[in-house]
């Protein structure tokens, strides 16, 4: 298992090293850098060619890109992220300010999905083939089809346009509506008014996906021998379901879940840019229009690390909970 | 005397057609496929044929290119508005008209077609008889848009699956055939492309392109949608390349690229295909996606994303969210739907346990 891990992670750190570079060079071969795109939104801010290139030197923008990649990688193995261009703070901090709203929607979707994914994939394998199953199964498909762009647009259509004026109205905008000296209870309030549209757009599509996903799980399961040994013992069809047949679905349910982690942390760029909520995807998708190469080398350094530990989990998590997997 | 047995696919396709839900999404798609090669004739401005001159001309086609649109009518100072003009240059010349008078790329003025008033504009197109679906704010009509929209869509889906899909194949079947050091590369390769972020990747490459087109986005899409491809291919071949037969042809002396088009292809094409069919509808979630952002091809290339990008500006225009939100989810269902009737006809495990 040691062996296992080391070698895992070393190759992880060889894929690390490959994907970081590529986003570096892609990052510097945008047209405009930090500099040109700040200045073309505001006019006012145009400074002399000296200036310019004095600046261009203090940021390190005048190197060549393989140069810079290499300094962004001493730096980094110095345990230093650097700093943004455009935003004037440590990237880390900017991380840090942004990882609270979003692991505040995505964990709030998280935890809906799976109180709801678990009985509907349940209920789905018990009746399966009745007209109550079919009818579910095929709801649940078509909103897995829906995208969710088209549904944040169509909830802020109902909430914010058609509901104006009701007590059903949802803010569409942001996080919160209230001065940063408003006392706690009415701004808890406030955000959460705010969270709905996102963390229902953000649950529905996961929610179909992974109850079907335990619905197909749990069919392969009942095909299996042992499930027809319980029956013929006399087990009742929810004690077969639940203690023969479910437990044994865990495992797929385990990979899954190591791989929702980056998605979980790093949020989604659309939904967040949709209902601008301030957090890891929007901050991404800014920073890619701002040419902010530090913050984006950041993101996606961060990005990549997730899904590969993502993976690394799903996998280690695999021969914990099943004995007959070996690692090798 | 014995019957022959059907082959596989015959078979397959049989249990195709008892699923009603996925024969009905292969009909959609069939009608898209028709609504996009005939779009000029749907809907569009431009007579489908006509007689000018004592010559017949079919000024429809320039809808595809603006090439194809015969110079004369550039000479005679058209300027792309044919009713008036055909009857005023040339009283003797008649002509067909597409369905719908409407242009995907411009407001239709009033009395372009005789009678007719003027698209509204900004946000008073609701929709109406003349303007079914509405008009966006530029006066342009909604349903032309949708109806010369449906070739993207339809594009987008076949071509940057195509390039993952040729991506995907080569790239697992090396890595599954051959092993070893091989397979290390061609597995690091697939995890490197599968951590960066998609629509990460796709904005930097779009940003650097100097002027990017709807053919760009579809490649774009193809080169990093490949990586679930090849790692099934990669899984098959690997399942595959121990099995007899292939043994049977490398004792006949057939090469390694032989082996590999010729004899585990075909017998690992079914459950490639099952992704690639998933990968069409994601291919245009993501089109879709680019172009609501606003990332999406330039004008005149009309997207259905980029209607709705239109509707996040002004909320109270509900009809730009309506009719192309829900032309693109019926779509993404029927190529999910294609994609489910085809996994539930070839997988041998699922079809033992429907019997």
């Amino acid at each position: 298992m040691a062996t296992y891990l080391l070698r895992r992670l070393l190759l992880g750190c060889v894929t690390l090293a490959a994907i970081t570079c590529i986003v570096y060079a892609l990052a510097r071969n945008m047209p405009g850098n930090p500099l040109s795109a700040q200045m073309g939104e505001d006019p006012s801010r145009k400074i002399t060619a000296e200036d310019y290139a004095r600046m261009q030197r203090a940021y390190g923008l005048d190197k060549s890109w393989p140069e810079g990649y290499l300094q962004w990688a001493g730096n980094l193995l110095r345990g230093d992220l650097g700093r943004s261009i455009t935003r004037k703070q440590p990237v880390t901090t900017l991380i840090g300010e942004r990882i609270g709203p979003t692991l505040l929607v995505s964990g709030s979707a998280f935890v809906l999905i799976w109180l709801a994914a678990v009985p509907l994939g349940l209920y789905a394998s018990a009746r399966s083939g009745r007209m109550d199953e079919r009818a579910t199964s095929l709801l649940l498909y078509a909103l897995y089809s829906f995208p969710t762009f088209v549904a944040a647009l169509f909830l802020q259509v109902l909430f914010a346009v058609w509901l104006r004026g009701t007590a059903w109205e949802l803010p569409l905008f942001g996080m919160s509506d209230l001065p940063a000296d408003a006392s706690l209870g009415p701004r808890i309030l406030d955000v959460a008014r705010h969270m709905i549209l996102p963390v229902t757009c953000q649950t529905y599509v996961s929610l179909a996906y992974d109850s079907r996903f335990i619905k197909a799980t749990m069919e392969e399961a009942i095909r299996q021998d042992y499930v027809r040994t319980a029956r013929a013992k006399g087990a009742g069809p929810w004690r077969v379901l639940f203690r023969h047949a479910f437990r044994n679905t865990l495992i797929p349910l385990v990979t899954l879940l190591g791989l929702s982690l980056p998605a979980l942390i790093g949020g989604s760029i659309i939904i967040e840019q949709i209902f601008t909520w301030p957090g890891m995807g929007r901050l991404f998708f800014e920073s890619i229009r701002e040419r902010d190469y530090p913050t984006i080398m950041g993101l996606a350094l961060m990005f990549s690390v997730l899904t590969l530990l993502g993976q690394l989990l799903a996998d280690v998590l695999y021969c914990l909970v099943d004995p007959r997997v070996s690692v090798a | 005397m014995m019957q022959r047995s059907h082959g596989f696919w015959v078979e397959a396709w049989r249990r195709y057609r008892r699923r009603p839900l996925a024969m009905a999404a292969l009909a959609f798609v069939a009608l898209l496929i028709l609504v996009a090669t005939f779009a000029p004739a749907i809907a569009g401005t431009k007579p489908v044929l006509c007689r000018y001159k004592g010559q017949l001309y079919a000024p429809c086609l320039g809808y595809f290119d603006r090439r194809f649109e015969p110079a004369i009518f550039t000479k005679d100072k058209f300027r792309g508005t044919y009713p008036r003009n055909l009857a005023e240059k040339d009283p003797g010349s008649w002509a067909i008209w597409p369905l719908f008078f409407q242009d995907p790329y411009r407001s239709v003025r009033a009395n372009e077609w005789p009678g007719r008033p003027e698209n509204p504009a900004m946000d008073q197109g609701r929709p109406s008889w003349t303007n079914p679906f509405g008009t966006d704010q530029a006066g342009v009509d909604v349903l032309a848009k949708m109806v010369h929209g449906t070739t993207v869509a339809l594009l987008v889906g076949f071509v940057s699956m195509g390039i993952a899909g040729t991506i995907g194949i080569i790239v697992g079947a090396i890595g599954g055939y051959f092993g070893g050091w091989v397979d290390m590369l061609t597995s690091r390769l697939t995890e490197i492309v599968m951590c960066v972020p998609t629509l990460v990747l796709i904005l930097a490459i779009l940003a650097i392109i100097e002027k990017p087109t709807i053919w760009h986005t579809m490649a774009i899409i193809g080169m990093t949608g490949w990586t679930g491809i090849a790692r099934l291919t990669r899984g098959e071949f690997l399942r595959l390349k121990g099995s007899e037969y292939v043994m049977a042809a490398r004792a006949v002396g057939a090469g390694p690229a032989r082996i590999m088009l010729r004899h585990i292809l075909p017998n690992a094409l079914a459950p490639i295909l099952v992704p690639i069919t998933f990968g069409i509808a994601s291919a245009i979630l993501t089109e879709s996606g680019l172009s609501f952002l606003g990332f999406g091809p330039p004008p005149p290339s009309a997207s259905w994303g980029s209607i709705l990008n239109g509707a996040r500006s002004n909320l109270g225009m509900w009809w730009l969210v309506l009719f192309p939100g829900t032309a693109i989810f019926l779509t993404v269902l029927a190529y999910n739907l294609i994609g489910e009737g085809l996994q539930e006809a070839t997988d041998p495990r699922l079809r033992e346990a429907r019997k």
